[in-house]
């Protein structure tokens, strides 16, 4: 066994025992001296004898030499070397990637089963935790645990379909390693080495310091797969008939050729054929359409089949839509072609349009009887009621449509109010008329458009119409000749659109256009309030419910076809709802009811479909911190031996050192008192 | 409190000048006690002579008349008077460290003693309308501390000032001292010289004859402590130089015949020196009364006139 020390630089405040040796070395000032004036006539006498330095008082040096070595030597933490006080020769983090691209070739299991393995055979120098990726990286096994314990937990781990972080989880793995007896760290990823996870963090700052990190050998840089992802759904009407729009991304990568497609909505098939794969491009968007009852909810999925597909996990996805709740909408327009588009007969079920005399617009605005969406042409904009009644819309969270068909001063300043300026206007020929050239086809208004049967908005003609500037609203059409002509305003916290023509004949020939009326019912529906809380979601991600002010829900339930999944109290109406790890569609009711109040759709995320991976990833080189650094520390502790750390932090030396030094102190101090009073 | 039945050492109280705080009042007390003390007031002595006769004018004091000239030669005539201011004296006091030693039986240290009697002198001095300046030399410095002579009433104040800013520190520089008087004093003067003398160098005897050679008068204060002269001790001490720092281990009763052998030796040597040189040389003991110095001085004025 030997002493070491862990700090040996505090030696150096050994010098204060120079302190006491020069006080017990010191000539003491002499007491029997006298200072004469006139020793020239003595100088026959004989000079004085020096005595040789000695130490004086030697135990009161030595109590004190004693007590300022026993409190440096504490100080510098010693330690006992020996063969059976090195427990932990290394400590090991296990990464299992559990999100749904590891799924792929059933590399989960793999590599569950080769964590099981190498846990059964460890070492008993060896430490191990095992980190689960998913979308939280959690601790599944700890330094601590019991061999069989582990076993036991890594064993009852199932697959899961969610996305989670690299970067997270190596993380957590770098703070168990800080907190580890071991001198080398190591963390071993046993993943998939997805390319989109590793590029998702190339930017971070280096935090691995002294750690050895092994990835998984890849053989292959890509897997064939089939997904499908991003399911949405929408209700449009025409007419009469009540229509369900939805429209679905296929992916494909690989040698597949065909793929068969099955969707299905509320226990029916709506769709079942081949899709021919060949020449496509990666992503192909489908699209179906089908008669759907408006007043129910609509809950359906959508599978794809085919070979060779490495991933099935995501061969499925869910989709759900609420039952239309008839509208109220707010009419100040002289347009007929509004009033008729509006009219009962055409939106019957959909919308209940109310026509505001404009002569009685104070009376409208004492009445505070607002409808979802008020609708009015910018002529009636000149009245001060008019601009006070859009005023309150747009910024009491309503919707409010303007059709800009005049502009005068006044109207101008109200445009700017609302975040729009005014500059002219623009007429055209009826030959050379405006059409569109640009359509934001991702809004909501527009995306159905993608589909023919809804007719082409590229047929539109605009013979007249304002140039708006928008400083606080984003375009969603643009014309040939890059003007824009239909906007969204930010400016609000209510929704605002913003046409800078009117819907007459003098002004387009939209309201003539098959596009016209779902044009209108999806302007509106995307200007009516919306309800906050979003249908959509990835596994095990967190849903905030918000119930009314006033409401007499106690708790909200979550809910599969079959079973109670979760409960939520609610607290001031508010709470949270952790979704189910599998996708699928699930619902929402409140207390002790049977009836939906809402319903969710869970798909995984489309990122996890891409089977593309990368063997030396980029981002962990950035991870790792300079080698320097960890040389320096792996030199020190491999000059601590093989003893770790904490090891040395268990030994006690150091506190009977302190103990030592404060009682050769003590007796110092009883000592010298003593000597004093015998004096 | 001095009363007039005492005699001069009685007057004198030791404790009563250790207590008076500020040299002003020591030297005052000094002066004042010895002037009082003295039948013979030195104001009719020497201080006022006659000068020449003028005519009596009325309202003249009557007592100036000259009686005898009025019956010799029936004319009213005053006697005037002149006040003598033609001599210059210099105070030179020595600061080595040597003076600052003060014996069980002194009143005060040779330099407190140089001081006292130096302030009373001026003082007395400048009543006489004497002029009075100084030479010393502060410490280590090199460089004098020099006070030209002058009898304006200020004067005292002044000097009082550099008498009070005097430490005996550093070793010894007697011979300094009087090399640096032979340079600064030109005309012939009354040098006042006061130290202990015990700096053993041809340089202080050279520097002596300089000063008789420039035809200064010199009278010589030698401020000594009863335990230099006597060497009282009894107990076997550890003896240090206070200006060289040597040490000797003395056992008093062995050394004493020695020493007052040794010591004396070194008197009749300065007084033969200062006897050759017509120098007057006093000694001052610390624990003594320094009336006796002033009566002296007193005494060598009057020869000097």
């Amino acid at each position: 066994m030997l002493l070491s020390f862990l700090n040996p630089w505090f030696w150096l405040g050994a010098l204060v025992a120079a302190a006491p040796i020069w006080l017990h070395l010191r000539r003491r000032r002499e007491t029997n001296l006298m200072e004469f004036t006139a020793l020239r006539f003595l100088d026959d006498q004989p000079e004085p004898r020096r005595s040789p330095l000695r130490l004086r008082d030697l135990l009161l040096f030595m109590l004190r030499v004693l007590a300022l070595l026993a409190l440096v030597a504490a100080f510098a933490w010693p330690y006992l070397r020996s063969a059976n006080t090195a427990p932990v020769k290394e400590s090991r983090v296990y990464i299992l990637d559990n999100t749904l691209s590891h799924q792929a070739n059933d590399g989960f299991t793999r590599d569950r089963d080769r964590v099981l393995s190498e846990i059964a055979k460890g070492a008993s120098d060896i430490q191990m935790a095992v980190i689960e990726l998913t979308s939280a990286p959690r601790v599944v096994v700890s330094f601590g645990e019991s061999r069989e314990a582990a076993r036991q937990k890594l064993k009852a781990l199932e697959p899961s379909f969610q996305r989670g972080s690299y970067l997270a989880a190596f993380r957590q793995a770098n703070s168990l390693l800080g907190n580890s007896l071991g001198d080398q760290k190591h963390i071993i990823l046993l993943g998939d080495n997805q390319e989109n996870q590793w590029n998702e963090h190339v930017d971070t700052p280096a935090f691995l310091r002294n750690v050895q990190v092994d990835l998984p050998k890849i053989t292959t840089l890509a897997l064939p797969n089939l997904s499908l992802s991003e399911p949405r759904v929408q209700r449009i009407f025409l007419g009469d008939k009540s229509l369900v729009n939805f429209t679905v991304k296929l992916g494909h990568a690989g040698e597949a050729k065909t793929a068969n497609i099955v969707l299905r909505a509320n226990e029916q098939v709506i769709f079942n054929r081949a899709v021919e794969l060949e020449n496509q491009p990666e992503t192909i968007l489908l699209q179906a359409q089908w008669d759907a009852d408006p007043a129910a909810w609509l809950r359906g999925e959508v599978t794809v089949d085919g070979t060779p597909d490495a991933l099935a996990g995501d061969n499925r996805v869910f989709f759900s839509l609420p039952p239309v709740i008839e509208g109220k909408v707010a009419l100040l327009a002289q347009s007929p072609y509004l009033r008729l588009a509006l009219s009962p007969e055409v939106m019957r079920g959909q919308w209940a349009t109310r026509m505001l005399d404009p002569t009685k617009l104070a009376a409208e605005l004492a009445g505070n009887e607002d409808a979802d969406v008020l609708v009015v042409e910018s002529n009636y904009l000149q009245s001060g009621d008019a601009r006070k009644l859009l005023w309150r819309y747009v910024t009491n969270g309503r919707g409010a449509v303007v059709l800009v068909n005049r502009v005068t001063p006044s109207i101008s300043g109200c445009l700017r109010e609302l975040g729009f300026e005014a500059e002219g206007t623009v007429t055209s020929e009826k030959a050379s008329a405006e059409r569109f050239q640009f359509v934001y086809s991702n809004h909501p208004i527009f995306h159905p458009f993608l589909s023919p049967d809804y007719g082409s908005l590229m047929d539109v003609k605009v013979f007249k119409h304002v140039q708006l500037k928008g400083s606080q609203a984003m375009p969603l059409i643009f014309s040939e000749k890059g003007a824009g002509l239909f906007f969204q305003g930010t400016k609000f916290p209510g929704k605002l659109f913003v046409a800078a023509f009117g819907m007459d004949r003098e002004h387009t020939s939209w309201p003539i256009d098959q596009t016209f009326v779902p044009f209108l019912d999806l302007t509106l529906q995307t200007a009516r309030a919306e309800d906050p809380t979003p249908t959509t979601f990835e596994p095990g991600e967190i849903s905030k419910i918000q119930l009314p002010v006033g409401s007499a829900v106690k708790e909200v339930v979550l809910r599969d076809e079959r079973r109670v999944l979760s409960r939520a109290p609610l607290e001031q109406g508010r709470t949270q709802v952790r979704m189910p790890e599998k996708p699928g569609v699930y619902m929402l009711t409140y207390d002790d009811g049977t009836q939906v109040e809402k319903m969710f759709s869970v798909n995984p995320s489309p990122k996890e479909s891409q089977l593309a991976y990368v063997d030396a990833p980029d981002a962990l080189k950035v991870w790792r911190m300079n080698l320097p650094a960890a040389t320096a520390k792996s030199a020190g502790a491999a000059s601590r031996g093989k003893l770790s750390l904490s090891g040395i932090l268990q030994q006690r030396w150091w506190w009977w050192m302190v103990m030592g030094g404060l009682a050769a102190l003590m007796m110092e101090m009883a000592l010298a008192d003593a000597r004093r009073e015998r004096v | 409190m001095p009363t007039a039945t005492q005699t001069l050492s009685e007057r004198f109280d030791p404790k009563m000048l250790a207590a008076l705080e500020g040299l002003d009042f020591k030297a005052r007390y000094v002066m004042e006690g010895f002037l009082s003390g003295l039948h013979d007031s030195p104001f009719h002595g020497f201080s006022v002579e006659f000068s020449d006769y003028r005519n009596y004018q009325p309202g003249d004091d009557l007592r100036h008349l000259d009686w005898r000239l009025y019956a010799r030669s029936d004319r009213l005539c005053i006697k005037r008077y002149m006040q003598e201011t033609n001599a210059r004296f210099y105070v030179v006091c020595d600061t080595s460290a040597s003076m600052k030693y003060q014996g069980r039986a002194a009143w005060g240290s040779k330099l407190e003693c140089a001081k006292v009697l130096t302030a009373a002198l001026t003082w007395f001095l400048l009543k006489q309308n004497d002029a009075a300046g100084m030479v010393t030399l502060n410490g280590e410095s090199e460089v004098p501390e020099f006070i030209r002579p002058s009898q304006r009433p200020n004067q005292f104040g002044l000097m009082l000032r550099q008498l009070e800013s005097l430490r005996a520190t550093g070793g010894a520089s007697l011979s300094r001292l009087l090399q640096q008087t032979v340079r600064l004093v030109h005309r012939r003067s009354v040098i006042l010289f006061f130290s202990d003398l015990l700096e053993p160098s041809e340089e202080v005897a050279m520097g002596f004859k300089q000063l008789r050679f420039h035809g200064h008068e010199v009278i010589i204060f030698q401020v000594l402590d009863r335990d230099e002269t006597e060497f009282p001790f009894t107990e076997s001490r550890l003896f240090e130089d206070v200006e060289t720092g040597v040490r000797r281990m003395v056992t008093p009763a062995a050394a004493r015949e020695s020493y007052l052998a040794r010591f004396n030796a070194f008197m009749d040597a300065h007084r033969e020196l200062f006897r050759n040189l017509e120098m007057t040389h006093c000694v001052v003991r610390t624990d003594e009364n320094p009336w006796r110095a002033l009566a002296m001085f007193l005494a060598e004025r009057k020869r000097l006139k």
